[in-house]
């Protein structure tokens, strides 16, 4: 078996809540408390859970957005956690990140242009404007965007043409691992198929490894490999999407996958 | 938000705020047009015509000296416009800076933010009156000391708009992206305060006029020779039963001039938040 | 008489000088102790037809601008704020999405309860706290003696959502106008919320207008559906009938947009394109830029309502499913 690209062991991440201070203790949440999984290249791990979980906070965690308290996260063979930020800059590009919120997550004051170019200054994937300009409209097709989006700004597109836009931000990178956080929960069901469908394609044709965190079953069993399942900050089954779905094991798996609508089924009465 | 920011929106359908606007620019038009306006020489006295009520050739009338009071209303609004943009600048460049900084690198606003909880412990008055008794009376020490004044509130509010934008997911966005301290602070987070900041601006900017005023009136804020309304209030004081329009009509100017200002600061606030405007509910 | 009867509904919003209908002709209606489902995306003009129901439409931009609601024989849109509020207070009762934002935080829930009973009934406070504790025990809160002294912040999303169902069967409502209740929520907690309204529903007869964009939810909850696109309802049948033959093309859109749970789907049927925004005008059928199906007259020509069968409403020129 080859190496996996990730490798997580033992990861924790604990928040203290509360000030402290005078007369008063700091409590402590254990948001992640020891999660191990890890992804090959070319596949994609979906991480799903109810809200409060933890799931969001292993992918905050593995791109720096919060601090590990515990754990190991092997990226390539180098433990990306305790790395400073200036180590860890340059492997930004590698492990991308897509968020929730379209309508959040795209700075107002910033052209489509400008915002996709700052990512290819940084790293150094372009020498000039022309040359970012030409790799900025190549990704905007991928995404299924016009060019002449370019000089537009946030607020004039949708939902789903914000997302889509988040994702050419992530892909213009062409990195090897992405971290997508719930990408299309915010959005409309007809859009959110879209966007689904986009997410899919564009990870089948460049091979990146995904981590897919969700607490949308429906869009996991399409998209995943394999599943992992995260209750109270812990991973409390992980198997191949299948067996996830049609064999479950654990007992709050097996709750999760009872309590979604199907159709023809029928509550009460 | 609306990109870029124009100004037509702002005051339609305002009427109060546009003929704010139109005050202000009468002001604007006094102090760059000053010396082809005013009909006589704001510092010439003339013991002839000491006291003398209003009407021709003195429609304001003039003051103890006979200085024409008209002429000297003209030549102070100058000084509006010279302490009110001077004050707004070091208030913003000071206080925009101290309040994104701290609320941005956590250990260094714990410190910079508990000096400003001190100076802003002290009545704003009372701060400028003792910063004032420290220098000695000029136009740009004027300027400076209510810049700091008023550098305190603006950075407690810089703090707090950073904090919330720190947290906002564009700039995880731009973290992940690569985005360094400086990038995302001045790329991603300044841009978002620019027109809040415009808003404080507006505010700062009357708000520097009554603190002007005041020290003036006390006698510790423009030199005495310099024409400013303030002056013209504080000097002709002890005429008020005599030549009370010596006092009426440049504290009637600082009045409407800072009405005028908080109008159009209103207009400017309820401008630039989108949510307000496009608010449909339930759609 | 159904308990609900509204025909032909339009509602238009002002929007710098003129009126852009958002929603048009709306007939819908709903018998004792039945359950509507209205489904639809964001925009589709639901949430304006239940508030309109409600008469929460005051003070917004929006007005309604033709069309009738009849509840209980009474004509909704011909009585005055303050008759309506009287007659209807007690009659009618909705819920919303989020149950934070709908509860005050400063209050506690038992008092929050006790206002909303007080309001409509005349009773002692004793009796009313009574009848709250009544109530939180009816919405299944454990331990209600002891949680209706908590503050709104000291619950959990799910239980919120349980107070708020309380306060709007604080005096036993006809109809329960539950505006997308559960998307808030877990799915462990949507299903238990989802059980809770069904099961009042069975205990007190009432009738519930279920508006979600999960057709999965309106699958399992609903009597009936309406679904509805741009401000129009397009298809509209018995829950059976509709899942058993979905007949507008943006009803088999929808579907087709969900995953499925238990075999593989390679890729999504997903519709084209977006909902086009209020300023937008489409001339023929709202949806033919996005439909698989338009052909030239749907181009030209809006479409009008026709049965697929006798209670099985479609409004498309080229019906799919297999009565066609």
């Amino acid at each position: 078996m080859t190496r996996p690209l990730l490798d997580v062991r033992e990861l924790k991440t604990h928040f203290s809540i509360g000030r402290g201070g005078f007369m008063r203790r700091k409590s402590l949440l254990r948001a992640v408390d020891g999660v191990s999984f890890s992804i090959h290249d070319g596949e994609v791990l979906s991480l799903v859970g109810e809200s409060g979980c933890g799931k969001s906070t292993v992918g905050r965690t593995l791109t720096h957005l919060e601090t590990a308290t515990a754990g190991t996260a092997m990226f390539d063979g180098r433990d990306i956690l305790n790395l400073s930020p200036a180590e860890f800059r340059p492997l930004r590009r590698d492990i991308q990140m897509v968020f929730q919120d379209p309508f959040a997550s795209l700075n107002p004051r910033l052209s489509i242009e400008q915002m996709l170019a700052e990512p290819l200054f940084i790293h150094g994937l372009a020498r000039d404007r022309s040359e970012a300009r030409e790799r900025i409209v190549a990704t905007l097709e991928l995404v299924g965007m016009d060019a002449n989006s370019m000089s537009r700004y946030p607020h004039e597109f949708s939902g789903g043409q914000r997302q889509r836009i988040g994702i050419a931000r992530v892909m213009i990178l062409t990195p090897r691992l992405v971290i997508a956080d719930e990408p299309v929960s915010a959005l409309d069901v007809s859009i959110q198929a879209q966007v689904l469908n986009l997410i899919k394609r564009l990870q089948r044709d460049s091979g990146v490894s995904m981590l897919f965190i969700s607490h949308d079953l429906g869009a996991v069993r399409h998209i995943s490999d394999r599943v992992a399942v995260m209750y109270g900050g812990k991973l409390v089954e992980t198997g191949k999407t299948r067996q996830i779905f049609e064999t479950p094991r654990h007992a709050y798996t097996q709750r999760l996958l009872a309590s979604i609508p199907r159709f023809g089924k029928r509550i009460g009465r | 938000m609306s990109v870029p920011l124009s100004i037509a929106p702002v005051f339609r359908g305002r009427a109060l705020a546009t003929i704010g606007a139109c005050w202000l620019l009468v002001v604007g038009i006094a102090a760059v047009g000053a010396p082809l306006l005013a009909p006589f020489d704001p510092l010439e006295f003339d013991p002839f015509v000491r006291l003398s009520s209003p009407g021709w050739p003195h429609l304001f009338g003039t003051d103890h000296f006979g200085r024409d009071s008209l002429s000297r209303a003209i030549y102070g609004a100058r000084m509006v416009i010279l302490i009110g943009s001077g004050s707004v600048l070091i208030a913003l460049v000071a206080g925009g800076l101290i309040g994104m900084l701290s609320a941005y690198f956590v250990r260094l606003g714990h410190l910079l933010m508990r000096i400003v909880d001190v100076l802003m412990a002290f009545p704003a008055l009372l701060l400028a009156l003792v910063l004032m008794t420290l220098l000695e009376r000029s136009v740009l020490n004027t300027v400076i000391v209510i810049g700091i004044v008023y550098a305190t509130t603006t950075a407690r509010i810089v703090f707090g708009m950073t904090l919330k934008l720190k947290r906002d997911v564009f700039v995880d966005a731009a973290i992940c992206s690569g985005a360094g301290h400086a990038s995302v602070l001045f790329r991603h987070i300044l841009p978002n305060l620019v027109s809040p900041m415009l808003v404080q601006a507006s505010f700062i900017f009357a708000f520097a006029q009554l603190q002007a005023a005041a020290l003036d009136f006390l006698g510790l804020g423009l030199p005495p020779e310099v024409p400013s309304w303030g002056n013209m209030l504080s000097e002709e004081r002890i005429y008020v039963t005599r030549a009370p329009w010596l006092l009426i009509f440049p504290g009637a100017l600082i009045i409407l001039s800072v009405f005028s200002m908080n109008l159009v600061g209103d207009a400017l606030r309820d401008n630039i938040d989108p949510r307000f405007k496009d608010d449909i509910a339930g759609v | 008489m159904a308990l609900l009867d509204i025909r032909k509904l339009d509602l238009s919003i002002a929007r710098g000088g003129e009126l852009l209908p958002v929603v048009q002709g709306v007939s819908l209606s709903v018998e004792e102790n039945e359950t509507l489902g209205i489904v639809g995306e964001s925009g589709c003009g639901k949430s304006l037809t239940a508030l309109a129901i409600m008469g929460l439409l005051e003070g917004t931009a929006v007005r309604i601008a033709g069309g009738s609601v009849h509840f209980q024989g009474w004509d909704l849109l011909a009585l005055s704020p303050e008759e309506r509020r009287r007659i209807m207070g007690r009659q009618m009762a909705m819920i919303f999405q989020e149950p934070m934002t709908s509860l005050n935080p400063v209050y506690r829930v038992g008092d929050q309860i006790r206002e909303a009973i007080l309001q409509h009934r005349s009773m002692s406070r004793r009796q009313a706290h009574e009848r709250a504790l009544d109530l939180l025990e009816l919405v299944r809160i454990p331990d209600p003696a002891r949680r209706i002294d908590s503050f709104p912040h000291q619950m959990s999303g799910g239980q919120r959502q349980r107070v708020m169902i309380a306060m709007a069967l604080a005096c036993d409502p006809r109809l329960l106008i539950a505006d997308e209740p559960t998307t808030a929520l877990d799915v462990t907690v949507q299903k238990d919320v989802l059980e809770l309204i069904r099961g009042l529903q069975a205990r007190t007869g009432m009738s519930v207008v279920l508006i979600s964009h999960d057709l999965g939810v309106i699958s399992e909850t609903c009597d009936k559906v309406a679904v509805m696109y741009r401000g129009r309802i397009v298809e509209q049948a018995s829950t059976s009938a509709l899942f058993s033959n979905m007949s507008h093309p943006y009803t088999l859109g929808l579907l087709g947009s969900m995953p499925a749970l238990d075999h593989d789907v390679e890729w999504l049927d997903a519709i084209p394109g977006r909902v086009p925004t209020l300023d937008e005008t489409v001339l023929g059928c709202a949806f033919h830029p996005r439909c698989f199906a338009a052909k030239a007259t749907c181009r030209t020509e809006d479409p009008g309502a026709a049965a697929v069968s006798p209670a099985h409403f479609v409004r498309c020129h080229f019906p799919q499913g297999s009565s066609s």
